[in-house]
């Protein structure tokens, strides 16, 4: 059986807190689309690490912080293209 | 601060919020829970705010988002209390796992949060206090971070 709950409101999470992450034009730290896919690879080798946090046994990986990672760099693009 | 620290810093945030999230999604069954995910993903925005500046900050929490989610996290959770109250007659209860066989089996199901475990509402109020302490703490830092001294006045 797949635990939604973690897959689902992981990325709504993500997605609130992605959405505060605006293109500020005075910061001194200007990533590429190449910078966040390194960051998602890390973020896949974090939640392999965790393995199936807490207790669930459907995936190998923590579900809750891959998709949590996943809304973050959604809700970024959102507001970067808006 | 310096270079390095400036390159690390917000990569190292977006892994802190993640934690924060696996935190309050792991609240019902595992150590930690809302207050301690959200202080998790409120001391990722706090690690730009001091490595960056607040002005300079790549996590930019306006006063909207952060009053929407403030109201957000207090009206969900009292309205998750008083759906117990109004399906079974006492405030917060378990509308989602129905210890105690009080409701019909629709109302159980709307509130059953998706996984193995039978935590019923519990999830849903972690995350409600999650996205409250979250940006609760970081108002708090943001507030500070904006005071001048006398000396720069």
């Amino acid at each position: 059986m797949i635990n939604f709950g973690p897959i689902f409101f992981g990325f709504i999470i993500g997605l609130l807190v992605g959405l505060s992450m605006k293109n500020n034009p005075k910061t001194e730290i200007s990533l590429t689309s190449g910078s966040f896919v390194v960051i998602t690879i890390v973020a896949i080798v974090c939640a392999w690490q965790l393995g199936p946090f807490p207790y669930y046994t459907d995936f190998p990986i923590a579900t809750g912080f891959l998709f949590g990672a996943i809304g973050l760099i959604f809700g970024k693009l959102l507001v970067s293209k808006a | 601060m310096g270079p390095i620290l400036k390159i690390f810093a917000f990569p190292a945030a977006i892994i802190l919020i993640c934690l924060g999230i696996l935190t309050i999604l792991g609240g019902h069954i595992t150590p930690g829970g809302g207050f301690q995910g959200g202080a998790m993903i409120a001391s990722a925005a706090i690690l730009c705010i001091i490595v960056y500046g607040i002005e300079k900050s790549p996590i930019q929490l306006s006063h909207n988002f952060i009053s929407i989610i403030e109201s957000l996290g207090a009206l969900g959770y009292v309205l998750i209390g008083i759906a117990g109250l109004f399906f079974a007659g006492f405030f917060l209860y378990n509308t989602g796992a129905d210890f105690y066989n009080l409701l019909p089996q629709v109302i159980v199901n709307i509130f059953h949060y998706p996984d193995v475990t039978n935590a019923g509402i519990v999830p849903y109020l972690n995350i409600f206090v999650g996205l409250k302490v979250f940006v609760g703490l970081s108002a708090v830092v943001i507030a500070f971070s904006q005071f001048k001294s006398k000396e720069m006045e």
